[in-house]
């Protein structure tokens, strides 16, 4: 009893290296046959992942799709399968296109992303331009202070800005204090239906731009130096080298700005669902497709109707992506 | 023509080879100051502003004009938020939520990188491309059914519904990839030989050479679950199981007015993250691009 753990530890030492040097071998040349049971690891590993990948990414976005040609309600009937019913239903109501909440809904989402989109990502790009390419350039502790106070706003959650916000935004609150400084009078912003949606695009602006600035950053560092000089000692003006060299060189990440900024504006929910009574007003003028998929979802308890909506909602993202994907970035479109 | 450009050039070969001369101060650089005094303000006046004033009384957060300051400091918005014992079980409820998707997501998806950038196994192209082409399905189509799912699993309502679909994230699990696969294959390869296992390679190995990476992870993991409102509006039904974003909704609907006790409540949200910005900052900006930049 007492020798047994001793014994085979000796009498394996040679052997360990043999059997490792063979294992090595393997591994080195078995490429993708592996090594034994090397497949069954991996999987093990993966297990968790593979999981909620296939349950709660793959197997519900099918379930999603598959849901939208069917009628379903919760706690009183079977769920009913009727075809294209629910997209006969919204594209229905494009006729009568201004007493439709969905359809208002999709307009008042496409302002609210080129919007907040465009300023944006202009915004990010003058940001990160600064902060690289300016006076800043050769003080990376100074530049480095200036990158963690303008990335501040991004770290607000979308909840926090909004309560804050509902504080700046009421009609003797901040915002209108400070327009009246200049003799302007101020709206009633959330009361008044043509600045509700306005109101929340510059909260969202505030709050995304410096995220992407990041973005912009890291590219601009990868850019050769060498380009722009050459095109300064071309006699380029700094205007010029920017807009002739640099921006070409960054369509990359514009597209991958833009295309983060149309996805994410397009889900628009919880400033919406915070800031506007009733919600989606005043007149609906805030009214997003998320906020209408759920209400009909969770307040009428049309699950299959709300599915259709976010079908349609996703292939318009989708194009949208494809387009702009087109029009940025064109060397990687084909 | 010809002659000022080579003039230039000589000008700008002279300027490199010198160093960085120092331009004389210009118009240009007014502006960039200007900008820069600008967006400071802009970026960070809200939430100075915001702070300072959670420590207003009703009367002076709505006083006309604003002061910066209080006029009289008071505690009695926090006092009165944390002697709410639903405020204080929302918060617990959202640490609980963000600190359980941070550990399992951090584990899981490292696990799962560490088998696809470094074993070898049929079906690991697939499972790779699959993750890539899901980081581009939007909430929207996953949210109803998943609350469906949710629904007839019988775990709405529970920490559960939180957690697991979070547990495992697919964006998380390429940014391990990504880091994973730049390591030296030696370092298996002698821990191979030496007879360890490949959970202790992973674990003694692999994880500490990452942990730029688990830190980054681990972070935005937080920061998603510690902020999400809408998945927890769906799949939770009662308040005492609310996580601190969804109580703050319906604190909001219960002080519409109380600008005061709104902005206090909002400081419990953001303030944390604030914290950790400041302690992790660089994993922070790491985790939220490192990979779409890097590639």
């Amino acid at each position: 009893m007492a020798t047994q753990p001793v014994t085979p530890s000796v009498a394996s030492a040679p052997p360990i290296t043999a059997e490792g040097r063979r294992r090595l071998g393997r591994g080195l040349g078995g490429g993708s046959k592996g090594r034994p049971g090397e497949t069954l690891a991996a999987y093990l590993f993966l297990l968790p992942y593979l999981t909620v990948l296939g349950v709660f990414i793959v197997f519900v976005s099918l379930y999603g799709i598959g849901l939208s040609l069917f009628k379903v309600d919760i706690g009183f009937s079977v769920p009913q399968f009727i075809g294209t019913h629910n997209y006969e239903v919204i594209f229905n109501q494009l006729s009568d296109f201004a007493n439709s909440d969905f359809w208002t809904s999709m307009i008042n989402i496409i302002k609210f992303v080129v919007v907040i989109v465009t300023v944006q990502t202009i915004l990010a790009l003058v940001l990160a331009v600064l902060l690289q390419n300016s006076i800043l350039k050769n003080r990376s502790t100074l530049r480095g202070m200036f990158r963690t106070i303008f990335y501040i706003p991004s770290l607000t959650s979308s909840v926090a800005v909004s309560l804050i916000f509902l504080w700046f935004y009421n009609p003797n609150g901040l915002f209108n204090y400070l327009l009246s400084l200049v003799h302007i009078p101020g709206p009633q912003w959330l009361q008044d239906p043509n600045f509700a949606l306005p109101a929340i695009m510059i909260l969202n602006i505030w709050t995304t731009s410096a995220a992407f600035m990041i973005y912009f950053m890291a590219a601009l560092q990868d850019i050769p130096k060498e380009l722009v000089e050459a095109a300064e000692v071309d006699g380029a003006n700094r205007f010029q080298s920017f807009w002739n060299v640099t921006v070409p060189l960054l369509r990359p990440s514009i597209f991958l700005v833009v295309a983060l900024g149309t996805i994410g504006g397009f889900q628009m929910f919880d400033q919406v669902f915070f800031m506007t009574q009733p919600l989606g007003g005043p007149l609906n003028s805030t009214l997003t497709p998320m906020v209408e998929i759920y209400n009909v979802a969770f307040s009428d308890n049309h699950f299959g109707l709300a599915a259709a909506m976010s079908v349609i909602l996703f292939v318009v993202i989708f194009i949208v992506t494809i387009i702009q994907r087109r029009f940025i970035d064109p060397s990687t479109s084909q | 023509m010809a002659q000022v450009q080579t003039q230039t050039r000589a000008q700008a070969v002279a300027r490199t080879s010198e160093g960085r001369k120092k331009r004389p101060f210009a118009w240009f650089n007014i502006i960039v100051y200007i900008f820069l005094a600008i967006f400071t303000i802009s970026a960070l006046g809200p939430l100075i502003f915001s702070f300072l004033s959670s420590f207003k009384t009703f009367h002076d957060v709505l006083a006309i004009p604003p002061t910066l300051f209080p006029q009289t400091w008071t505690w009695d918005n926090y006092v009165k938020i944390t002697s709410d014992s639903a405020f204080l079980r929302w918060i617990l409820n959202a640490f609980i939520y963000a600190v359980g998707a941070m550990i399992l997501n951090t584990l899981f998806s490292a696990m799962a990188g560490y088998a696809l950038s470094r074993l070898q196994f049929p079906g690991k192209e697939t499972i790779f491309l699959l993750t890539l082409a899901v980081m581009m399905i939007p909430l929207t189509v996953t949210l109803i059914p998943k609350f469906l799912v949710m629904n007839s699993l019988h775990l709405v309502n529970t920490y559960f519904a939180l957690l697991i679909p979070a547990m495992a994230q697919p964006f998380s699990v390429f940014l391990m990839v990504q880091f994973m696969k730049g390591l030296p294959k030696e370092l298996e390869e002698s821990a191979f030989i030496d007879g360890a296992s490949r959970w202790r390679t992973f674990y003694q190995i692999i994880l500490p050479l990452v942990r730029p990476a688990l830190v980054a992870v681990a972070i935005v993991t937080f920061q998603g679950a510690w902020n999400d409102f809408l998945w927890p509006l769906v799949v939770l039904g009662t308040r005492d199981m609310y996580t601190l974003p969804l109580g703050l909704y319906f604190f909001k609907s219960a002080h519409y007015t109380e600008y005061n006790l709104l902005i206090a409540g909002s400081m419990f949200n953001t303030i944390p993250i604030i914290i950790l910005f400041f302690i992790f900052q660089r994993y922070f900006i790491e985790g939220a691009t490192g990979s779409a930049v890097k590639g």
